[in-house]
């Protein structure tokens, strides 16, 4: 057998042990279902929360008091303008009711009432309409001033107004906006999914160190083929996860938030759709890989779970820190910014991923992988000597960042 | 000898951690087809010569050659090995755990698997092959992992304090796997000091102390390193008899005893019974791997202390 496929080989039995290991097991149901659970959590605390406020929000109205003949105007003038203002920005139900003497004085104690909630009354004629308005309702002020001027658009025109007819239209060429939208979506998308997937590797090694299967390793496999099986098999609990999400979103629209669904069907990356969806996963596996490999080699050095678990907050800012520079270049694309964030190997598959829906190039885009690639054997070896070197050759040798710090 | 007649060769390997000089020039020769031992007391250098011998660390300086290679990852899937420190993962089943490491040298699972099942009905662990390795006992989780380094039958069998934390039992049991494996054409290198196991076990061994090979022979030419012990006990006992015996004498229960005379025992038998001291008893015992050993690890103390 070649030593090539020696090593693949061993490689892969790495991969399967750590994917079967890390996937057959209770803890990571908890793993999978985590944003399930997040997901509902925040739902229940949403609707406590909504809970609490609905009384006071069901009984907020606003008020017209208006001659009767302009009844009709009014509500048609609603109508119209409802739809335009939602979600948590829609105003009050409007009541109308007959004009009355002394309006100015009726209104002000209408919104002085104790109990009657009302936010904003509209009196006076739609010639010369007047509103009042409680502290802090100064937007649903406006929303029945609006009204009032639409209402008498509608009365001038002695009948309602015609409403055009909407026709959305598929445009050939991609939009600006659009393909920065699909620009942000790639990499904010590519940043999520890492941050809740490649951290895990961190602290694979310290089960090998802590059960002493290290030695039987690196004994039977070169341990770059150790370092590099650990990362395939996290990638394999990674791609499960994703695949199971992605179903289950895929399946069960309503689980997206607001438009989103409707937004992500409208994208239009400049490289196409289909292609622009294979880089989105070409570019998630590398930027995997890449934090993968730093993070396995920067856990490796740590001896305890304690020190694994010191790692998350360093490991989270680098995350963060790749996603806000790439999330720079992709708002200034061609800048000296952009450049250094494709080049610069941790950034770079968010940088791309961006720059897929801006520009139709290819050549880019398979160098930039190749690129990434290279940089994932250069961590993974220079991880697999440090641990060599700080950690297997002796087990009382501190590993090596220790011994830097010791010779200060 | 040829160099292809050997299983290990090891010529001059030197280690340091530090300031501190694990291993200092040890040669090791391991004819193939042979059990051999290397002895020596704590913290001698025995595992980290066994960790150069196989790659997992580099030497500092010196050669090894692992079953003809200069490259001992060339030949892994060749070999089989036992670390002084035990690991295997705990949630992992018996069998799988065998085949697992059978993996790693290269056997496809599913012979691993096979061979798994065979290999703990016959060690006696055929109750356990389903169990996970959490739930073993600590001899009995040593034995998997011994059986996870024979699964893909090596030519080179490499042991590093294989029967520590074994009961009397277990120890027989890996005793024969032992002479099994040699039986079937494997050469077996390993590491103890405990002297029974290598007084029964070695066709030929190396002391290390100090980080120096001491001693390469054969058990009979380690033995032979001391003379051979005599156990006298006179019919009656006086202060003279003292002085009739060789300078190394010492009492011993009833009698005494003292080494073997260069020009035999005839002789001091023939005046001591002139004198009327008789003879109550008498042996002559060829002395033990164990004081063998315990006098070339003394020697090498005593240099140390000069």
């Amino acid at each position: 057998m070649s030593p090539l496929r020696r090593q693949i080989r061993q490689t892969l039995t790495i991969a399967r042990r750590d994917f079967t290991a890390t996937v057959f097991t209770p803890i990571f149901l908890i793993f999978l279902f985590a944003p399930a659970i997040m997901g509902s959590l925040s739902v229940l605390g949403g609707v406590s929360a909504a809970s609490v406020t609905q009384g006071s929000s069901d009984k907020a109205r606003l008020v017209a008091m208006l001659p009767a003949a302009s009844a009709k105007a009014l509500r048609s003038a609603d109508a119209q303008l409802r739809p335009l203002v939602r979600g948590d920005a829609a105003p009050p139900p409007l009541a109308l009711h007959p004009s009355v003497e002394n309006a100015q004085i009726v209104s002000r104690a209408m919104l002085d009432a104790p109990g009657a909630d009302v936010n904003a009354v509209l009196y006076g004629t739609l010639a010369e309409p007047r509103v009042v308005f409680s502290a802090g309702n100064r937007d649903d002020a406006r929303y029945l001033a609006t009204v009032s001027r639409q209402a008498a658009l509608i009365e001038r025109a002695g009948a309602d107004a015609p409403t055009a007819r909407m026709e959305p239209v598929r445009t050939a060429a991609p939009k600006r906006g659009d393909r920065n939208a699909a620009s942000f979506l790639a990499v904010f998308g590519i940043f999520f999914l890492t941050l809740f997937l490649s951290g895990q590797v961190v602290g694979t090694m310290a089960e090998e160190r802590n059960n002493k299967v290290i030695e039987i390793l690196a004994a039977s496999v070169p341990l770059e083929s150790v370092f590099l099986g650990k990362l395939l098999g996290m990638y394999g609990v990674a791609l499960l996860f994703v695949a199971f999400w992605g179903t289950v979103l895929s399946q069960v629209g309503a689980l997206l938030p607001g438009d989103f669904g409707a937004d992500l069907a409208h994208l239009r990356p400049a490289i196409g759709m289909v292609p622009f969806a294979l880089l989105f996963a070409a570019y998630f596996t590398t930027a995997f890989l890449l934090l993968g490999s730093v993070f396995l080699g920067v856990g490796a050095q740590a001896g305890t779970m304690r020190e694994v678990q010191m790692l998350s907050l360093p490991i989270t800012i680098i995350q963060v820190a790749m996603f806000g520079l790439a999330s720079s270049a992709v708002s200034h694309p061609g800048t000296l910014l952009a450049t250094a964030a494709e080049f610069f190997p941790l950034s770079s598959p968010f940088a791309m991923a961006g720059r897929a829906a801006s520009g139709a190039q290819w050549w880019p885009h398979l160098a930039a992988l190749a690129w990434q690639l290279l940089w994932v054997a250069v961590f993974i070896t220079i991880g697999a000597r440090l641990f060599r070197r700080g950690v297997l050759q002796s087990g009382s040798a501190k590993p090596a960042w220790r011994r830097i710090f010791a010779r200060g | 000898m040829a160099s292809n007649d050997y299983a290990v060769i090891a010529d001059g390997l030197v280690k340091r951690y530090g300031e501190r000089q694990v291993v200092d020039g040890v040669d090791l020769a391991v004819p193939a087809g042979m059990i051999y031992g290397v002895l020596g007391p704590n913290g001698a250098g025995k595992t980290t010569t066994l960790r150069m011998t196989l790659g997992i660390i580099e030497p500092d300086a010196g050669t090894r050659t692992l079953l003809g290679s200069d490259h001992p990852r060339d030949v892994g899937d060749r070999v089989g090995y036992l670390p002084e420190e035990r690991g295997l993962y705990p949630s992992m089943k018996a069998r799988e755990a065998v085949a697992f490491m059978g993996a790693l040298r290269g056997l496809d699972w599913q012979t691993g698997r096979a061979r798994a099942a065979e290999l703990l009905e016959a060690a006696g662990l055929g109750h356990a092959i389903d169990e996970k390795i959490r739930k073993l006992s600590k001899g009995m989780a040593q034995l998997v992992q011994l059986l996870g380094a024979v699964v893909h039958r090596p030519d080179l069998l490499v042991l590093d304090e294989p029967f520590s934390g074994l009961d009397p039992v277990n120890q027989e049991r890996l005793e024969a796997l032992i002479l099994a494996e040699r039986d079937r054409g494997a050469t077996i290198l390993f590491s103890t000091h405990v002297m029974q196991h290598a007084q029964r076990l070695c066709d030929r061994l190396a002391v290390i102390a100090g980080g120096k090979r001491r001693f390469e022979g054969t058990v009979d030419e380690a033995r032979a390193l001391l003379p051979q012990q005599v156990h006298y006990v006179p019919t009656h006992v006086d202060p003279q008899l003292a002085a009739m015996l060789p300078p190394s004498a010492r009492p011993d229960g009833e009698g005494w005893r003292f080494a073997l005379p260069e020009e035999g025992i005839e002789g001091l038998l023939r005046r001591l019974i002139d004198a009327g001291y008789g003879i109550k008893g008498l042996s002559i015992e060829r002395p033990g791997l164990h004081d063998a050993f315990v006098r070339i690890v003394g020697q090498t103390a005593s240099e140390s202390k000069a």
